[in-house]
């Protein structure tokens, strides 16, 4: 909530700030060294800010962000030369190559997750200053390229790229503003915090990186072009500098990365140092060693940056209660309207291409080894549209691993899997969760820096461009969210940061999460475990609920009792393959489960009341 | 047919002089899944210090690893227990950064003592060549790539003949694994990073005479040793191995017959198409991802 509410102290602090910036060269104009300065803080604001797109925000770190810069500007020099064109007029063209070639270098190494990028970001600032010298014929090599003087009279001096510079930033701004309220921008976070987690829930992990990436490159290459013609000249080695990229990553992160404004408070602190560095510390000799001391300091003493680093203080001095262990308000039931509304809305999105117990998934012979282990061995099974499929069976006994072949978290050595009739087993994760497919984890794996309300929201049901750059903070998606959370009845818990609440309530917003998905079938992987008998009794209601309106579940879980009250069929899994299937009444009984797996002292009551020997049975299960 | 030869073996005796220098990117990659951006940046220290030497004592900057290596292995685990080990909890992006910080550091220091011009060791025997049967082997080369391969052999016996080295390696193949048998997590790091920057120690000597080098050329050594462990897959020591062969060979040969400022980009020409093709690398092994 009081997130929610320093917002408008924020923006408030940004106008005011751009105020006093439009008017300060109106009230002195006189005075060109300070407003070189604070030009030269605006360009590297608009650096610092666009690279948060892709570091701040996905988490990805670009270690040759300059690079864009430079393209940018060799881009609109070299086309002003040839055609003769005032470079201002060519600047989107700038933004254009950067975008291109980010668009490249992102489908080359964004298609896998890892240490690649940072290293092919540095490697491609380094070739690219190669490039530029000996492409002669094209960029002048190391002679560079000189441009025309700019055309308004010597009067206005720099004042005019003063405002230039100062309008970019503030586009700038307004669109890391924008990325940040979509549901790309939560999917870029949601990458950030747990790229695996993404994926499961219907976020494009490879497009979202590389449009990110592409996103980040843009105004800098505009930037670029701006800035060959306020220099007048430009030779590789000033173009494509590494100690540009320093310069921008220091500032991001000074400020706080994968904030708003961080990044740009950040570049002009780091550009205010930098200068009186220049001045009084010894000339350009010295920055090299300043910066890469600056920014071990920052990595060392201050990671998460200033502003963040401000907010948690402030945050320390005027805590808001939550109650967050009220079990009362956890189960406390929404009113009753809304929630029948937001069940009817699930029902409604489950489309009716099958009927009551026909085939919807399907698992044929599937095996996944690692190394000499035989996890899941040549294992089948089936789950009917409309029913809780349960499975059970002991640790180890490729169950887990049977749900990463599923949802896609894993590829099968052999074996087809099929949803609906159509095979996915090739299929990457998200887009087994378009076709409506959804999972929960053994171990609940929300995105804990983020808020319940975008946790919920992040979930992408399909793969349109539409949805992706949908508005996840109002308007319909937002409302959807906070339905969902209306169903599992923890709506007042929007505005908490996730890894605040209880493990068993996460286990809930985790629900509802996949809820967003739009599933025909939900996973769920030991819903019970560590969660409380009545929270518990809360789960299987909304369980009941959704698989009346049409859902349909398979549940690993372990407490037993838990699974032959709620499952039907339920299948047995031991050493990687089903042994056993059938109604509960029948498992219970079988010789061939109870060898395996429930042991020779599960003795059913004779009476068949289960609940009864609750005790017994989660103390047979836990072992 | 004499300068394809030529140029085979050239490319054969750099690589093993680069096999030597990423083998350090390698180990600690392969125990701490840290990038070492710094490598590059100790490798021209250590060639700065060792040009020193030789100006000033007259001792051969080959031999003076035997000064420089120790050196640098107190050099590396200081630095591991002061700086590196502070940010072990937090995500591997932020190593990258420090490391980064750090290379700029040595960079800058070297810039202001030293001042940002060209040096390069010549002892006496700089100009002079080995000749076997019609090819020409400058004695630089040679002795380079013998004291590289020697010591390459020894930190193959320490890896797999001592306990220590056992422990690096169990680390690196399942850190929770060797923690559960008695290996301590933070002491395997701290001797890993430690041996990984000692491979600078006699990197930077024979550096220090193969090639001129000044402050900022640590970014053209720390992309030849990040092309070389990303086509070898990242961690993998034979990887390395075989991918700065690889890599010599084809710098080398394009240096020969394409000219020598296109050599420079066949590590960035390397890097893309092995991401492209490969990712993980020629000897690098997809573990179980799953947690939990």
């Amino acid at each position: 909530m009081s997130r929610v509410r320093a917002m408008p102290r924020q923006h408030l602090v940004a106008g005011l700030c751009l105020l006093a910036l439009i008017l300060y060269p109106i009230i002195s104009p006189w005075e060109p060294y300070p407003q070189g300065v604070i030009l030269l803080g605006f360009m590297l604001a608009i650096q610092a800010s666009s690279w948060n797109i892709i570091s701040g925000f996905a988490g990805y770190i670009s270690l040759g962000h300059s690079m864009f810069l430079g393209l940018g500007s060799y881009t609109v020099a070299i086309c002003a030369l040839r055609w003769g064109v005032n470079p201002l007029w060519l600047m989107p063209l700038g933004g254009v190559t950067a975008v291109v070639v980010a668009l490249l270098i992102g489908t080359v190494v964004l298609r896998t997750s890892g240490h690649a990028f940072v290293i092919i970001t540095i490697a491609m600032l380094l070739a690219a200053q190669i490039l530029a010298v000996n492409f002669k014929g094209f960029t002048q090599g190391s002679d560079g390229i000189t441009l025309e003087l700019p055309f308004w009279s010597r009067d206005y001096q720099n004042i005019p790229f003063y405002y230039i510079f100062l309008a970019l930033l503030v586009l700038t701004v307004l669109y890391t503003a924008w990325i940040r309220r979509t549901k790309f921008g939560t999917g870029l976070i949601a990458i950030r915090e747990d790229e695996g987690k993404a994926a499961s829930i219907g976020v494009n992990t490879t497009r979202f990186k590389i449009v990110g990436y592409a996103a980040s490159a843009f105004f800098i290459g505009v930037a670029g072009g701006v800035y060959a013609y306020y220099l007048t000249f430009l030779n590789p080695v000033g173009s494509f500098a590494i100690l540009g990229s320093v310069v921008i990553v220091l500032a991001a992160l000074t400020g706080g990365k994968g904030t708003l404004y961080g990044p740009v408070v950040g570049a002009f602190i780091v550009q205010l140092a930098s200068e009186a560095a220049t001045v009084y510390g010894g000339g350009s000799q010295t920055r090299v060693l300043l910066f890469g001391a600056a920014l071990v300091a920052v990595v060392l003493f201050m990671p998460a940056g200033l502003l963040p680093t401000i907010e948690a203080r402030w945050r320390k001095r005027h805590p808001v209660t939550v109650e967050f262990t009220d079990q009362a308000g956890a189960l406390g039931r929404s009113p009753a309207t809304t929630r029948e509304r937001a069940l009817e809305d699930v029902a409604q999105a489950v489309a009716d291409d099958l009927t009551q117990g026909e085939v919807l998934l399907e698992v044929r012979g599937a095996s996944k080894r690692f190394g000499g282990l035989v996890a899941v061995d040549n294992a089948s099974l089936i789950v009917r549209k409309g029913s809780i499929t349960g499975l059970i069976g002991p640790n180890g006994s490729g169950k887990t691993t049977l749900f990463n072949l599923i949802t896609g978290g894993m590829a099968a050595d052999s074996g087809e899997i099929y949803l609906q009739g159509q095979r996915i087993d090739r299929m990457p994760p998200w887009q087994r969760g378009h076709l409506g497919l959804g999972r929960t984890f053994q171990v609940t794996r929300l995105f804990k820096d983020m808020t319940v309300q975008q946790n919920v929201v992040a979930p992408l049901p399909d793969s349109r461009w539409r949805t992706m750059f949908a508005d996840a903070v109002s308007g319909h998606e937002a409302a959807r969210a906070g339905e969902l959370l209306d169903i599992v009845g923890l709506r007042r818990f929007a505005g908490e940061r996730a890894g605040d609440l209880s493990y068993g309530q996460q286990k809930l917003v985790e629900l509802a999460q996949v809820l967003m998905l739009e599933p025909q079938l939900i996973l769920l992987d030991e819903p019970a475990g560590g969660v409380n008998p009545s929270l518990l009794g809360r789960l299987t209601e909304v369980i009941r609920e959704l698989n009346e309106r049409g859902i349909t579940f398979l549940v690993v879980e372990h407490n037993i009792p838990l699974v032959l009250e709620l499952c039907d069929p339920v299948v047995v899994f031991s050493r990687g393959r089903s042994i056993a299937e059938g109604p509960p009444g029948t498992i219970r009984e079988d010789p061939v489960v109870l060898d395996a797996y429930l042991g020779d002292d599960w003795r059913p009551v004779p009476d068949g009341k289960a609940p009864n020997s609750v005790q017994t049975a989660n103390q047979t299960g836990a072992r | 047919m004499t300068q394809l030869l030529q140029a085979l073996v050239l490319g054969l005796l750099i690589g093993g002089v680069y096999a030597l220098m990423a083998s350090g990117l390698a180990l600690i990659f392969g125990v701490m899944r840290i990038i070492n951006i710094a490598q590059g940046a100790l490798l021209i220290l250590v060639a700065m210090f060792t040009w020193w030497m030789w100006r000033e004592t007259g001792i051969d900057p080959i031999l003076a690893s035997v000064v420089t290596t120790p050196l640098m292995f107190g050099f590396g685990w200081i630095l591991y227990r002061t700086v590196i080990s502070r940010i072990r909890d937090q995500s591997a992006s932020m190593s990258v950064l420090l490391t980064f910080g750090f290379a700029l550091v040595v960079e800058g220091v070297l810039n202001v003592v030293a001042g940002n011009r060209f040096r390069s060791a010549t002892p006496f025997y700089f100009a002079e060549s080995f000749t076997v049967g019609p090819i020409s082997l400058p004695k630089t080369q040679v002795y380079g790539f013998v004291a590289a391969v020697l010591v390459l052999a020894a930190l193959y016996l320490v890896l797999t003949r001592t306990w220590t080295g056992r422990a690096i390696r169990a680390t690196s193949q399942n850190p929770s694994g060797a923690a559960l048998v008695g290996v301590g997590a933070a002491g395997t790091a701290a001797l890993a990073f430690a041996l990984g920057t000692a491979t600078t120690g006699v990197g930077g000597s024979i550096l220090s005479v193969l090639y001129p080098f000044f402050p900022a050329s640590h970014y053209d050594w720390i992309s030849r040793l990040l092309g070389i462990v990303v086509l070898g897959g990242m961690g993998s020591l034979p990887g390395a191995m075989v991918g700065a062969l690889i890599l010599g060979l084809a710098e080398t040969l394009t240096a020969t017959y394409g000219g020598l400022r296109w050599s420079t980009l066949v590590f960035y020409l390397v890097i893309m198409l092995v991401l492209l093709f490969r990712p993980q690398g020629l000897f690098g092994a997809k573990l179980r991802e799953d947690a939990a």
